[in-house]
C-alpha cells in the first residue's frame, strides 16, 4: 500500500507538472519574478473586485499604463472574495495582487496576514484625500497602511414621496416620528410597511448601531474588548423589536423576490439605506423612478445629527503580491485620480471616499432621483456626520451571529427576543475570540 | 464496507484464468494493478489524501498572541481531541443532526414510496402516457440544486407565489412553507422533486429486467395487478430498493445546497441548519478550518456507521434466504 | 481476430430482454387502460413540470413585470432577456455555458473511462487484495464533496493549479459510484469466455478492454457518463472554491454570482431566470436523446446471476 502510494504520488506530480505546462488558462496572481528594478519591465496585476463595471474603469488605467496591466476578476461580493483570499493565504499561493476589501473585513485580513503594508509606497501620501474616520479604518489606528479607501456608504432614508404626500406624513426627523409614520402607513394599508427589519443584513444593523453611538470592538492595551451588548445597540434593537412586535414594521429579510415585489407595488414605502441606494432601487423597482426621495436619517437626538455607514470598501494589496509598488500605484490612481473617480461614479455607481473627488464628481443627481436635484447635497451632509466605529478581528463571527440570532428574534416578533439577540451576539463574539486565544478584556 | 456482501458477487465465479497463467505473477498481480492504476492514483490524490489532510487539521488549532494583528502573531498548535470534544458537545451541531434526521425520516419514505409507485405504474400494462410521464418525472434530476432551490424559493414566498395568489382570490390565506414549523417540508419538497425521478428510473430498470413469463404465470393464477405488484414485483426488486434507500440516506446526511439557497429568503433557517452548513460556516464564514475538519470527520464516521448498520439489518431480512 | 468481431453483435442482443418484454406487452395491449393509474402518473409528471413551466413564464418578463404581474402569466420579453444576458460583460454567459460543457462533458468522458476500466478489472480479474481495493474505493461514496473541497484546494494550491480548468476537472474524475456501477455492468455483460478466447489469440489486456469489453459494456457506460455528467454539472462547491476568474466559471457559479452581488448592487433576477432556463435546455435535449440508456441498475447481479 505504501509503495503504491509513493508511486502514485510521483506519477501524479509528474502529471500535474505536465498539465500545468500544457494549460494556458489563467494561472493567477502576477507571480512573475520580482525583478522590478527595470521600470520598463511589464507587470501583470490581478484584481479581485465585485463593484459593477469596475473593469471599464480599469480599462482607462490600462490604456495609459502599458507597463502595469491590471486584470479584474469579478467576484460574488465581499464575503466570498474574502473567503477565497483567506483560503489562498492559508495555501500559500493563489491570491491576486489586489482585492476590493470592505472596511469591516480589514482587521480579519490583517489578522490572517493577508494584506501588504502600503505605508512605504505612494499610497501613504493620500491621507489628506480622506475623512479621518475612513483613514482610521484602513490603518486600524496605527502607522501601518493596509488599504486605500474607495467608497463609503453614509446612510440616508429613502421614502416614497408620493405615498407620504397622499397619507399626509411629514418626513420623520427623529426615530419617534419614524415610529409614528410607520403606524400611519400600516394603518392606511394593512399590507404596507414603512420598512422591514432584515435579519440578513448585518451591515445595515451595524450602520444603525453606529448612528446611535456604538463601536462594537475596542483595543485596550494588548487586549480586545467587545462592546455589542451596550446601551446604543440595545436601544436600536429594542426600538425595532418594539415596532416589529406591534406589527407596524415587517419582519422579512431584504433583497428577496418578495421584497422586490413590495418595492414595486408600493407595499414597502421606505428604505433605510446608504448612498449607493439608487442603483439598487433602480435595478429592483425601475418603474418607480421619480417617486422616491432621499432624506437624512431619523435621529435619536435631533440637535446632534449623526449617521452610520453601510457598506463601503477599499483597495488592498495582498501579502502574496510580488509587485507591491506597482499595485500601490494603481490603487492610489483608482481612488484619488479625478478621472478615475468620475469613472467610478459613472460606471460603478459608488459614493467616493475621496472628499474632494466626491464633491467634484457628484454634481448631478442620479437619474432615478431626477426629481430631487439636491440629492447629493443631502448625501454629502450625511457623509460629514458618520461617527467612528472600530471593527475587530472576528467581524464575520459577529455578523454570522447577527444573522442567526436576529432571524430567531424577527420570527418571534417579540421585543424581548430582540434584546436577547444582542446579548447572544456579544456572547458568541467574545467566546470566539477567547477560543482562538485572543486576549479579551 | 458491506455493500459487496449484499449479493453473492458475480465476479467470484469468473476466475476463468487457466491455471498456467494464474500462477504467473505478472498476470495475477501486475496486470490488474497497472490497469487499476488510474483509478487508484486519482482516488489516493483526490480523495484519500484530502481525507488524511482533514484528519491532520482536525487535531490542530489556531493560536494567537496578543491582539493577533502583527506578522506571525498567529500560529497553529496541536489541539489533541479538543476539536472533537467541542464538536460533540456543541448544541448547534447536535441540533443540526436532529433536524437532518427529521428531514430524512420525512423525505426518504416519501421519495422511495413515490418512486416505487411511479415505477410500478410505468411497468403496468394498463397505464398510458408512460414515456411522457417518465421523461417529465425524470427531468428535474437535470436541474442543479442551486437553481431548483431558487425556483422553488419563488414559488414558496407568499408575496410572489402563484399558490398564495390563487388562494387569496378565493379569500383564503395559505400558511407560508418558509415558516419555522414547515420549512423542513419545504426543503423535503425540493429534494423530492429533484430525486424522485432518479430513484424511479433505478426501480423501473430492475422491473424491466424481470422476465415477463413470471407475470403471466401470476396472471394465470388469478393474481390482480396490485397483488402481482406486492407479492412478486416488489420482492424481486428488493435489492434495488435497498440500494436506493442507502444512497438516499447518504445524500440526506449531506444536505446542503437547498437550505443554503433558501436561507436568505426567510428567518426560519439558521446558518447551522444542517451539519454540512455548520461545517461550511466554521470553515468559511468563521475561518476556523480546524473545527470544521473535526466536524467533517464526525459526519463521515456517522455516515459510515449508519450505512453499515442499515446494510446489516436489511441484509438479514432481504437476503436471508440466499445466504 | 474473428473472435473479436462477434461480440459487438452480441451486444445488440443485450438490450433485447427489454424489447422482448415490450413485444410481450403487445399481446396484452387490448387490456383496458386504467384511468386511475394513468391519472396518478400524469399528476406526478405535472408536479415535476410545474417549476419548469413557471421558469418559462418568469424568464419572459422584464424586471418590473417579474415583481408585479401574476407569476404564471407569460410576457413577451424572453428574447430581450436573452439579448441582455448575452450582452452582459461581452457574452460571459455563453462562456459559462461552454465551460460547463467542458467540465461536465470532458470530465464525464474521462471519468467514465477510468470507472469502466476499474470496474472491469474488479469484476473480471482475480488478484490478491481485490475485495480490499473495491471496499476502499467504495468508501469514497460516503465522503461529502463539501468536506473534500477545502483540503483539495489547499493541495492544488501547492501545485499552483487553483484557478485553472484543471482544478475543477481533475478532482471530479474519480467516481466511486461510477466504479461501483461499472463493476456491475462488466460482470453482467462481458462473458468470461470471450475474454479468455481473446487472450488465447494473444491480445493484450488493454486491447481486450478497449476493443472487446468496453463496447460490450457500452449501454451501461452511457449511463455512467450521464450520471457523472449530472454530478459534475450539479457540483457547486468545488468550482466555487477553486476559481477566482469568472471567465472559468461554470454556469451554476456564474448565475449564483449574478444573484449575490453584495448589498450595494441589485440581484439580477431577470438575467438569472433567463440563464436558468437556457442552461436547462441542453440537458433536456441530451436526456431526451439518450434516455433509452438511462438504465441505472444498482443491483443487477442479484437477479441475473
Amino acid at each position: 500500500m505504501r509503495k503504491s502510494f509513493r508511486a502514485g504520488a510521483v506519477a501524479m506530480l509528474a502529471a500535474a507538472t505536465m498539465l500545468a505546462a500544457g494549460c494556458s488558462a489563467g494561472s493567477t496572481a502576477g507571480s512573475q519574478s520580482a525583478a522590478t528594478s527595470d521600470p520598463n519591465q511589464k507587470v501583470e496585476l490581478t484584481y479581485w473586485a465585485w463593484a459593477p463595471n469596475l473593469d471599464k474603469v480599469v480599462e482607462l488605467w490600462n490604456e495609459k499604463n502599458p507597463n502595469i496591466h491590471v486584470t479584474v476578476n469579478k467576484q460574488d461580493g465581499g464575503d466570498p472574495a474574502v473567503t477565497k483570499l483567506l483560503t489562498a493565504v492559508k495555501a500559500g499561493s493563489g491570491a491576486p495582487d489586489l482585492i476590493q476589501a470592505e472596511y469591516q473585513k480589514i482587521p480579519t485580513l490583517v489578522a490572517a496576514d493577508a494584506l501588504a503594508d502600503l505605508s512605504g509606497t505612494v499610497a501613504n501620501d493620500t491621507k489628506s484625500h480622506f475623512p479621518d474616520g475612513v483613514w482610521n479604518d484602513v490603518t486600524l489606528g496605527g502607522d501601518t497602511l493596509y488599504s486605500v479607501p474607495q467608497d463609503t456608504g453614509p446612510m440616508v432614508f429613502y421614502y416614497r414621496a408620493d405615498i407620504f404626500e397622499k397619507l399626509g406624513i411629514a418626513v420623520p426627523k427623529t426615530w419617534e416620528e419614524y415610529a409614528a409614520a410607520a403606524k400611519t402607513v400600516h394603518a392606511a394599508d394593512p399590507e404596507a410597511y414603512l420598512g422591514t427589519f432584515s435579519s440578513n443584513d448585518a451591515g445595515w444593523f451595524t450602520g444603525m448601531a453606529q448612528q446611535a453611538g456604538a463601536s462594537w470592538w475596542g483595543v485596550d492595551g494588548d487586549a480586545w474588548n467587545v462592546k455589542i451588548a451596550e446601551d446604543p445597540t440595545e436601544k436600536v434593537a429594542g426600538f425595532w423589536g418594539g415596532l416589529v412586535e406591534e406589527g407596524v414594521i415587517d419582519n422579512k429579510p431584504m433583497y428577496t423576490p418578495e421584497w422586490n415585489t413590495a418595492l414595486n407595488t408600493g407595499k414597502q414605502v421606505g428604505w433605510l439605506s446608504a448612498a449607493w441606494g439608487p442603483g439598487v432601487l433602480e435595478g429592483n423597482a425601475g418603474a418607480t423612478a421619480g417617486m422616491w426621495k432621499a432624506a437624512p436619517m431619523p435621529q435619536w437626538d435631533a440637535s446632534k445629527p449623526a449617521t452610520g455607514n453601510w457598506g463601503g470598501s477599499s483597495t488592498a494589496v495582498t501579502s502574496q503580491s510580488k509587485n507591491l509598488d506597482a499595485a500601490a500605484k494603481f490603487a492610489t490612481w483608482l481612488n484619488t485620480d479625478p478621472e478615475a473617480i468620475k469613472a467610478l461614479v459613472k460606471e460603478a455607481g459608488i459614493y467616493p471616499a475621496d472628499t474632494a473627488g466626491a464633491e467634484s464628481s457628484l454634481t448631478e443627481a442620479p437619474a432615478f432621483f431626477s426629481n430631487q436635484p439636491d440629492f447629493y447635497k443631502i448625501v454629502g451632509e450625511a457623509a460629514q456626520n458618520v461617527g467612528s466605529f472600530t471593527y475587530g478581528p472576528n467581524v464575520n463571527v459577529a455578523y454570522n451571529a447577527y444573522n442567526d440570532q436576529f432571524a430567531k428574534a424577527a420570527q418571534s416578533k417579540q421585543k424581548s427576543a430582540f434584546l436577547d439577540a444582542v446579548k447572544n451576539m456579544q456572547q458568541v463574539t467574545v467566546d470566539d475570540l477567547k477560543k482562538t486565544g485572543f486576549t479579551v478584556k | 464496507m458491506a455493500m459487496t456482501e449484499t449479493r453473492p458477487g458475480p465476479a467470484a465465479g469468473t476466475t476463468a484464468d487457466t491455471p498456467r497463467r494464474a500462477k504467473n505473477f505478472t498476470s495475477r498481480v501486475l496486470i490488474p494493478y497497472s490497469m487499476l492504476a488510474p483509478g487508484i492514483i486519482l482516488f489516493l490524490v483526490f480523495m484519500a489524501a484530502p481525507i488524511i489532510y482533514t484528519l491532520v487539521l482536525s487535531f490542530q488549532k489556531k493560536k494567537v498572541s496578543g491582539l493577533g494583528l502583527g506578522k506571525g502573531s498567529q500560529s497553529t498548535a496541536f489541539a489533541g481531541l479538543d476539536n472533537y470534544v467541542s464538536a460533540l458537545t456543541d448544541p448547534e451541531f447536535l441540533g443540526s443532526v436532529l433536524r437532518v434526521l427529521t428531514y430524512g425520516l420525512i423525505l426518504i419514505p416519501l421519495m422511495l414510496g413515490f418512486a416505487l409507485l411511479f415505477a410500478l405504474l410505468l411497468d403496468s400494462r394498463r397505464t398510458r402516457a408512460g414515456s411522457f410521464s417518465r421523461t417529465a418525472i425524470f427531468l428535474p434530476y437535470a436541474v442543479p440544486a442551486v437553481i431548483s432551490s431558487l425556483l422553488w424559493g419563488f414559488l414558496y414566498l407568499p408575496g410572489v407565489s402563484p399558490f398564495h395568489f390563487l388562494a387569496r382570490q378565493f379569500g383564503m390565506e395559505l400558511p407560508s412553507l418558509l415558516d419555522p414549523n414547515l420549512v423542513t417540508f419545504a426543503i423535503c419538497n425540493i429534494a423530492l422533486w429533484g430525486g424522485v425521478g432518479f430513484n424511479m428510473i433505478v426501480m423501473y430498470t430492475s422491473l424491466k429486467a424481470v422476465p415477463s413469463e413470471i407475470y403471466e404465470a401470476a396472471k394465470l393464477d388469478g393474481c390482480s395487478e396490485i397483488q402481482t405488484a406486492i407479492r412478486i414485483k416488489i420482492p424481486i426488486i428488493a435489492p434495488s430498493l435497498v440500494m436506493t434507500a442507502l444512497f438516499s440516506m447518504i445524500a440526506t446526511l449531506q444536505v446542503f445546497a437547498e437550505p443554503t439557497t433558501l436561507r436568505p429568503l426567510a428567518n426560519s433557517l439558521s446558518t447551522s441548519w444542517s451539519p454540512l452548513m455548520l461545517v461550511y460556516r466554521d470553515a468559511f464564514t468563521r475561518n476556523d478550518v480546524f473545527s470544521a475538519a473535526a466536524t467533517s470527520i464526525v459526519i463521515a464516521l456517522a455516515t459510515f456507521i449508519i450505512s453499515f448498520l442499515f446494510l446489516r439489518i436489511v441484509q438479514k431480512r432481504a437476503f436471508g434466504q440466499e445466504n | 481476430m474473428t473472435a473479436l468481431a462477434t461480440p459487438p453483435k452480441n451486444r445488440r442482443a443485450n438490450p433485447s430482454p427489454r424489447k422482448a418484454s415490450k413485444a410481450g406487452k403487445a399481446d396484452f395491449i387490448r387490456e383496458k387502460p386504467s384511468y386511475v393509474s394513468t391519472g396518478i402518473l400524469i399528476l406526478g409528471a405535472l408536479y415535476c413540470l410545474f417549476p419548469v413551466i413557471w421558469v418559462v413564464a418568469a424568464a419572459s418578463k422584464d424586471g418590473t413585470e417579474l415583481f408585479s404581474t401574476f407569476t404564471l402569466a407569460p410576457s413577451t420579453h424572453l428574447w430581450d432577456n436573452i439579448v441582455e444576458l448575452t450582452e452582459y460583460r461581452d457574452g460571459l454567459f455563453w462562456r459559462w455555458m461552454l465551460n460547463t460543457a467542458l467540465y461536465a462533458g470532458v470530465g464525464a468522458i474521462v471519468s467514465t473511462w477510468v470507472s469502466a476500466l476499474s470496474g472491469y478489472v474488479l469484476a473480471k480479474f482475480d488478484f490478491p487484495g481485490k475485495s480490499g481495493v473495491f471496499k476502499v474505493l467504495l468508501m469514497g461514496v460516503l465522503v461529502p464533496g463539501v468536506i473534500l473541497a477545502i483540503p483539495q484546494y489547499l493541495m492544488l494550491a501547492q501545485a499552483g493549479l487553483t484557478n485553472t480548468y484543471w482544478s475543477v476537472l481533475l478532482p471530479q474524475i474519480i467516481s466511486p459510484y461510477g466504479i461501483y456501477l461499472a463493476r456491475i455492468y462488466a460482470a453482467a455483460s462481458v462473458p468470461g469466455d470471450v475474454i479468455e478466447a481473446a487472450r488465447t489469440e494473444g491480445a493484450k489486456e488493454m486491447y481486450i478492454f478497449n476493443r472487446i469489453a468496453a463496447p460490450m459494456m457500452l449501454p451501461g457506460l452511457v449511463t455512467i457518463f450521464l450520471f457523472q455528467f449530472v454530478a459534475i454539472w450539479n457540483n457547486f462547491m468545488l468550482p466555487y472554491i477553486m476559481l477566482g476568474d469568472d471567465h472559468l466559471f461554470p454556469i451554476t457559479v456564474g448565475l449564483n454570482g449574478l444573484l449575490n452581488q453584495g448589498a450595494s448592487a441589485p440581484a439580477l433576477y431577470t438575467l438569472v431566470l433567463a440563464g436558468a432556463l437556457l442552461s436547462i435546455v441542453p440537458l433536456v435535449i441530451m436526456f431526451l436523446l439518450l434516455q433509452r440508456y438511462w438504465r441505472v441498475d444498482l443491483a443487477a447481479g442479484a437477479v441475473k446471476a
